[in-house]
């Protein structure tokens, strides 16, 4: 058995290995990776998708299919925490450890503020996702945040956790029914069920829905996790 | 932005991961390898002189909208995924009654 | 060297800044002290984000960083150094005079102090008197140990989890006592 220390200095040299094979794969980078995606999007970006915003138009029009299979991921990690936390959240949670440490009176107030103003935030990235940077993913975990100041302007607060995720797998349905409706309008799955020859106003509806419901399915789920977490805990 | 110095950040995360002992060490050396590979994405896509992915007026070079779409939900599933693993580190503490490595896996030699 | 723009400076700057912290996060012992070193990572990768052009990757960043993350850490954190015991003993084993003077209490604060917990003691009624065998409360409010008082020979009971690796030292130290008995049940396995 090797000491410990030993056993560090060979885990070193195994990463310095590791770094001189990075370093020597930056010389040939240009075979890996090329300018030919960022010239077409530039090119026809705009025009395809409707959206200023290149980013939220690959998100929710090219790789439409990724995106949804990234909401089932965080669908399946926020069954995952309930199921592991095995708490029956019918029960009324015992709050024998909350008592213990006030949120002072300064921070309650400031809160008071805060959260009208966090929320209108999360609102509007979510809406301007299309034209300006955000989007449902960010103004979703933007919601979420606002929605846990709530938690420490009133400690008792009760949340009806099963409510909760049954609101976000009818939202996650959701988002696949119209993700597939351009296979009925345009006979091509996950793509914009509006045609770009239909004009650009009607483009940007498609975009608003979508980032809409992306937006309250990730701010439901952020909020179930860090419930499961405040009931785990103080 | 230099990709070497973002890869020394991955490196040490990974030590971190293969040294500590404690398991929300782990996590928390997890979380930073994810962020180094977020930021090598990043620099992948952008140059010199590039600007933003929005269709604006005079805009005339973009960086790669496609490195940037990915990392987007790299970072919410991240964050998810963390919080799975942190509420397993929770139920381990509750069965073994420790959170450390050695002491779990070599039941016995609890001191 | 010399044409390096200030935009080029501030980002080897924030780089070399970032591995510090990182090196700071993985040699730290104290693990309350690394969630601020943890927060501070997300706000400078958030930094280097938006001087990579950008701007969406560092929105999402900000947001779920800034509360989410070292929320859910604190909570795991407080959670691992504290040991809950849930007192149905009703008497002054553990609690008497509205102090922490019982012998009881006396030994849990070894114990605990053995392993640097923090001691939390449960007595608020309502739970005490829940109903069912001590295994079945243990499992829904998630203590660590129960206390509980046999009416008849007037002996104290300390009821843990089998798998718990604390147990065996609590039985060591009770063995001084007469009137204390150190009792395991099977905890259902993980995960079912």
């Amino acid at each position: 058995m090797l000491s410990s220390v030993s056993r560090k200095l060979i885990l070193i040299a195994a990463m310095a290995v590791v770094f001189g094979l990075f370093a020597a794969s930056l010389i040939d980078l240009a075979s890996l990776y090329n300018d030919a995606t960022k010239d077409y999007f530039f090119e026809h970006g705009f025009e395809e998708t409707g959206s200023n915003n290149l980013v939220t138009g690959i998100l929710l029009d090219y790789r439409l299919f990724d995106s949804l299979f990234e909401a089932g991921i965080l669908l399946v990690a926020v069954s995952g925490v309930i199921w592991v936390s095995k708490h029956d959240f019918a029960d009324k949670n015992p709050n024998f450890m909350i008592d213990k440490y006030k949120t002072p009176d300064l921070f309650i107030s400031f809160a008071r503020l805060v959260y009208p103003l966090l929320l209108a935030f999360g609102l509007y990235i979510i809406l301007n996702g299309h034209l300006s940077p955000g989007g449902g993913f960010q103004g979703g975990a933007l919601a979420a945040t606002a929605i846990l100041i709530l938690y420490f302007i009133d400690k008792n607060k009760e949340t009806d956790i099963k409510r909760i995720v049954t609101i976000e797998k009818v939202l996650y349905l959701a988002i696949i029914l119209v993700a597939l409706l351009s296979l009925f309008t345009r006979s091509t799955a996950f793509t914009n069920f509006v045609a770009p020859a239909a004009g650009r106003q009607w483009q940007v509806v498609y975009l608003v829905t979508l980032n809409v419901l992306i937006g309250l399915k990730v701010a439901f789920g952020l909020w179930t996790i860090f419930t499961a977490f405040l009931k785990e805990g103080r | 932005m230099d990709p070497l110095l973002t890869f020394i950040v991955i490196l040490v995360g990974f030590y971190g991961l293969a040294t500590s002992n404690n398991i929300i060490k782990s996590v928390f050396c997890i979380t930073i390898i994810e962020s180094g590979i977020i930021l090598l994405f990043l620099n992948l896509g952008n140059f010199e002189g590039g600007t933003i992915p929005i269709i604006g007026e005079d805009v005339v070079a973009i960086v790669d909208p496609l490195p940037q779409a990915l990392m987007i939900t790299t970072i919410v599933i991240g964050s998810t995924v963390t919080a799975l693993a942190l509420m397993l580190c929770i139920k381990l503490f509750h069965h073994y009654g420790s959170i450390e490595w050695s002491k779990i896996f070599g039941k016995g030699d609890a001191s | 060297m010399a044409d390096l723009t200030l935009l080029e400076i501030t980002a080897y700057a924030l780089q070399i800044l970032l591995i510090f912290i990182a090196i700071a996060i993985v040699l730290h012992k104290n693990n309350r002290t690394i969630i601020i070193l943890i927060a501070s990572f997300s706000l400078v990768v958030s930094a280097l984000y938006v001087i990579n052009n950008a701007p969406d990757v560092a929105i999402a960043e900000v947001a779920i960083g800034a509360a989410i993350i070292p929320l859910i850490y604190v909570i795991s954190i407080s959670r691992q150094r504290e040991f809950i015991v849930l007192d149905r003993a009703m008497d002054d084993f553990i609690i008497s005079d509205e102090e922490f003077t019982g012998y009881g209490y006396r030994l849990l604060k070894q114990f605990t102090d053995h392993y640097h917990l923090d001691l939390n003691i449960c007595n608020d009624p309502m739970i005490c008197q829940m109903e069912g065998p001590d295994q079945n409360v243990c499992e829904r409010t998630n203590v660590d140990l129960i206390v509980s008082k046999d009416e008849k020979t007037g002996t104290y009971y300390l009821k843990g989890k089998e798998s718990s690796l604390l147990m065996h030292k609590l039985e060591e130290m009770a063995a001084d006592y007469s009137d204390i008995e150190v009792q395991t049940f099977k905890d259902v396995e993980f995960g079912e």
